[in-house]
């Protein structure tokens, strides 16, 4: 597969990657900012979802919502996502809007602080604390990302917290709390911006110079909080809890700690994943919804996450009273996949869908400048976004069984389970 | 490497300019029959090595007996459960071998069975999709596992303050008995007993050639989409005959709040609906223009309201579901409890402030600029171009439609605009419908005087 990739940096230190294709009359601007909740100090979780609405509400030279409102108005579409690394932004024009855009996304770097004002933040913050009623709290099952992420990692760990993070540390963040957080995370340095889509090179990195050149670099990043270095890496026991009450039908969570995204062993694990729960015809889904039915549905996934440790996933959604029996028999495929080579037509299956979904994707102009912005966020590498599969190509049956065996084990596991009000506990059943 | 010249400073007090124009097209539109009455409808996108191929059948959630909603579903659900002799392991072993992103769904117009593949698997993907669409097994054991999975996704939903006010909501804009009533994946008792006789009944009067077009869109010629369709479906025989659409009627007489208690939830999950439009109306394009400016984009009226002028909520949106018949029209959000009845009340005097007097200048510019300048947004997959052929198929609309459909869009007046919100916004006939804790929210919704107040249980969904 071609992608053009052209990268240069600004005098500020704004790394930008320029990806033309002229198929369709749209371009695709897509800024990663290098903060995310990992980089938040304690008493201040949420501090950076909640910045990523400021975001929008209006800078110098933008009113209030004037950013979502001028986008919206020239036909586009955008939003901005926070996660435990990073924070992004993008927005989806009309070719010709491309410097409405540029203009758009500077001004909120490059002149944020002068519009920031106590009334916008405290309107964000009522509507953030409805975003997480909205999406955890009022959601069975909706907090368990969050429930995993306490039981994988330490408390002094980057991602001991949620994203949303608490309703108390939300009601105590400060309009100087944000500034201080615009002034230490907000700059050229700590940021990339990718171009995708319909454009003439000569004439974008023009336009980019011309809105992000006068932008002052930013002082230096402080280091992480806490410590990201996870020693030993393995948890070194099972930890388990069991939620009641809230959820209609039980549910499993198991989670391993498994090396960082880009690692080779995060590829195997990734692989492994697949075997697991990537299509119908996938280890989980054959035996444990179709042939035994013990799993209603399952899923298996890695965080595609780089301080310190991933995480691997397992879900399985059980039928009434089905908790502890599914637990088992999840566990007992993931021993099967530690203990036996998968057969080459089944690792020929995986990677196969692995390679159809990425392309798949990859057809989006917005899409293949966030994977693009991502690459250069976490390894320098935009031309990744062409060669990554290479990666999934290289890993072998005996590299998925060695990190199966060697990291999803007992004592590196958690083991979170939902049972609906009046259900008996998981250990008893 | 020395670092660039430093640029002249630009001037950020107005939006820059827009730059050249570039032309869009939709891409053109292949029509082609069967002798056995298979519609074929192809679109050449060859940006990439990927085709779509989609069967869209006549077979959706009005073709089934209405106490047996959700028959539909199940039946399009188990299409990859066995098929012309092979299992649903060998299936399964087919789909991922080819690297085929297959789904199968029903909507209440059509039921739908495609994929997506890289374009050296196309020939091996269409003949896979003609032995699930044409000659599928539906062994009994399939069936029963089918059915007990869609039994516990109607007790998660029903345990889900969103979706279980959705339910309530369609439940309260239909007339008991009508279509559209009840939800299209069934209710508990209407998949009790269902068993593989009556699947293979359903799918052998509604899956036949006469009542399904065929769409594909990608990197194929529709010269070799019509020699692969005549050979994977050619021979496929039998009629499913015309289907009379049965009629919609609206449940309430006048606005009515419907509170589905939920002791201790966190938070309110609010509808407020009503009999909406279908998508052959003539006023079709001036309703979605005036859906855009209430609801239906973030800088929508009622967004700005509920979310950026008073926090209430993480967002508020409102949709018009356009079928065949008029499908509904919502207004959907989550708000604060505390917040509940205002918001109620806030909507209704939203839907009437677009009824009182035209929308302004700005407004109507905005709106329609919007509605035309995201629709080649949704034109960069295979299966986005496809899923608008579908569209095509499903309303019978003219192979031009797409090509015409942004200067339809930008064609619409204020007056239109007026117009499509008197005759289709119901303020004083809607359902209003609160899942939440009704000990905190019963006595502020009563206090508003808009209409009875009915409080109910999840469970009682299910009555």
């Amino acid at each position: 597969m071609q992608i053009p990739i052209e990268r240069f940096e600004l005098g500020n230190g704004l790394r930008v990657v320029l990806s033309e294709d002229h198929t369709n009359p749209v371009v695709g601007v897509n800024l990663w900012y290098n903060v995310g909740s990992r980089n938040e100090l304690p008493g201040r979780t949420g501090l950076a979802h909640l910045f990523e609405h400021m975001m929008f509400q209006g800078s110098q030279h933008v009113p209030e919502t004037g950013h979502i409102a001028h986008v919206e108005r020239v036909g586009g579409s955008l939003n901005g996502t926070t996660w435990l690394d990073r924070t992004n932004f993008y927005d989806t024009v009309p070719a010709d809007r491309l410097e409405l855009v540029l203009w758009l996304e500077s001004d909120r770097l490059g002149c944020f602080l002068p519009a920031l004002t106590q009334e916008k933040l405290d309107n964000q913050r009522e509507v953030v604390k409805n975003e997480r009623r909205q999406r955890v709290d009022n959601q069975p099952y909706g907090d368990w990302d969050e429930r995993m992420q306490a039981m994988l990692f330490p408390p002094d760990h980057p991602y001991h917290h949620s994203v949303l993070g608490s309703m108390e540390d939300l009601d105590a963040a400060t309009l100087d709390d944000v500034a201080d957080f615009f002034r230490t995370y907000y700059a050229p340095n700590n940021a990339v911006l990718t171009l995708c889509g319909d454009f003439d090179p000569a004439e974008a990195r023009r336009l980019v110079e011309r809105w992000f050149g006068g932008i002052p670099r930013g002082p230096a990043i402080p280091p992480l909080p806490g410590r990201p270095v996870l020693e030993p890496f393995k948890l070194g026991r099972e930890v388990r809890h069991t939620a009641r009450g809230g959820v209609p039908l039980p549910r499993v969570y198991l989670g391993w700690r498994v090396p960082v995204y880009g690692s080779s062993d995060y590829y195997a694990a990734d692989v492994a994943s697949e075997l697991l729960a990537g299509g119908t015809s996938s280890r989980l889904y054959r035996r444990l919804v179709r042939e035994r039915r013990l799993a209603r549905g399952v899923a298996a996934f890695l965080l595609p996450v780089v301080t310190g440790s991933s995480a691997f996933i397992v879900r399985g959604n059980a039928p009434a009273g089905g908790a502890a029996e599914l637990e088992r028999a999840l566990l007992d495929e993931v021993e099967r996949l530690a203990a036996e080579l998968a057969d080459p037509a089944e690792m020929e299956r995986a990677i196969t869908g692995l390679e159809a979904r990425h392309l798949f994707e990859l057809q989006k102009v917005n899409e293949r400048a966030d994977q693009i912005s991502m690459l250069t966020t976490y390894f320098d590498d935009p031309g990744l976004v062409a060669t990554e599969l290479e990666r999934y190509r290289a890993v072998t049956a005996a590299d998925v069984r060695r990190v199966t065996a060697e990291l999803l084990t007992a004592d590196n596991r958690a083991v979170l389970t939902y049972l609906p009000d009046g259900e008996a506990p998981a250990e008893a059943a | 490497m020395s670092p660039p010249a430093p640029a002249a400073a630009p001037d950020r007090a107005a939006p820059p300019p827009r730059g050249a124009l570039r032309p869009f097209h939709f891409p053109q539109v292949h029509r082609r029959a069967l002798p056995n009455g298979l519609r074929v409808l192809v679109a050449e996108v060859r940006n990439f090595p990927i085709v779509t191929v989609d069967v869209v059948l006549d077979a959706g959630g009005v073709s089934e007996p209405e106490d047996r909603t959700g028959l539909a579903t199940l039946t399009a659900g188990l299409l990859e459960s066995g098929a012309a002799g092979r299992d649903a392991d060998a299936i399964a072993e087919r789909i991922d071998g080819l690297g085929l992103s297959l789904d199968s769904g029903v909507s209440w117009d059509t039921a739908q069975c495609g994929f997506t593949c890289l374009r050296s698997r196309l020939e091996p993907g269409f003949e896979l999709l003609a032995e699930l669409v044409r000659q599928p097994t539906f062994p009994e054991g399939e069936v029963e596992r089918v059915r007990d999975e869609r039994v516990s996704s109607i007790v998660n939903r029903r345990g889900t303050p969103s979706s279980a006010a959705d339910e309530a909501t369609n439940r309260w804009i239909f007339a008991p008995g009508t279509l559209f009533a009840r939800p299209l994946a069934g209710m508990l008792r209407t998949l009790q007993g269902v068993g593989r006789a009556e699947v293979a009944a359903f799918h052998a009067a509604r899956y036949r050639p006469d009542a399904a077009t065929l769409v594909a869109a990608g990197d194929a010629s529709v010269d070799e989409i019509v020699a692969l369709a005549e050979r994977w479906f050619g021979d496929w025989a039998g009629g499913a005959g015309a289907l009379a659409l049965p009629a919609v009627r609206p449940r309430v007489e006048g606005t009515t709040v419907v509170l589905l208690d939920r002791p201790g939830a966190a938070q309110s999950e609010l509808r407020v609906g009503h009999v909406g439009i279908e998508r052959a109306a003539p006023d079709y394009f001036a309703a979605t223009v005036m859906n855009a400016i209430l609801g239906g984009t973030f800088s929508s009226r009622l967004n700005l309201n509920l979310r950026e002028r008073l926090g209430y909520t993480y967002g508020a949106s409102t949709t018009f579901a356009a079928r065949r018949q008029p499908g509904p029209f919502s207004m959907s959000t989550a708000v604060q409890t505390e917040a509940t009845a205002h918001a109620v009340s806030e909507t209704l005097r939203e839907l009437r402030g677009m009824q009182e007097a035209e929308v302004t200048p700005a407004e109507l510019d905005d709106a329609r600029n919007y509605l035309a300048g995201v629709f080649p947004l949704g034109l960069q997959t295979t299966d986005g171009v496809s899923g608008k052929l579908s569209t095509l198929a499903t309303y019978g609309l003219p192979d031009d439609y797409w090509e015409h459909y942004r200067d339809r869009l930008l064609a619409v007046t204020a007056a239109d605009v007026l117009a499509a919100a008197r005759t289709r916004l119901w303020p004083d006939r809607a359902a209003v419908v609160v899942d939440g804790d009704a000990a905190r929210i019963r006595g502020e919704l009563e206090a508003l005087e808009i209409g009875e107040v009915v409080v109910m249980d999840p469970d009682e969904l299910e009555a």
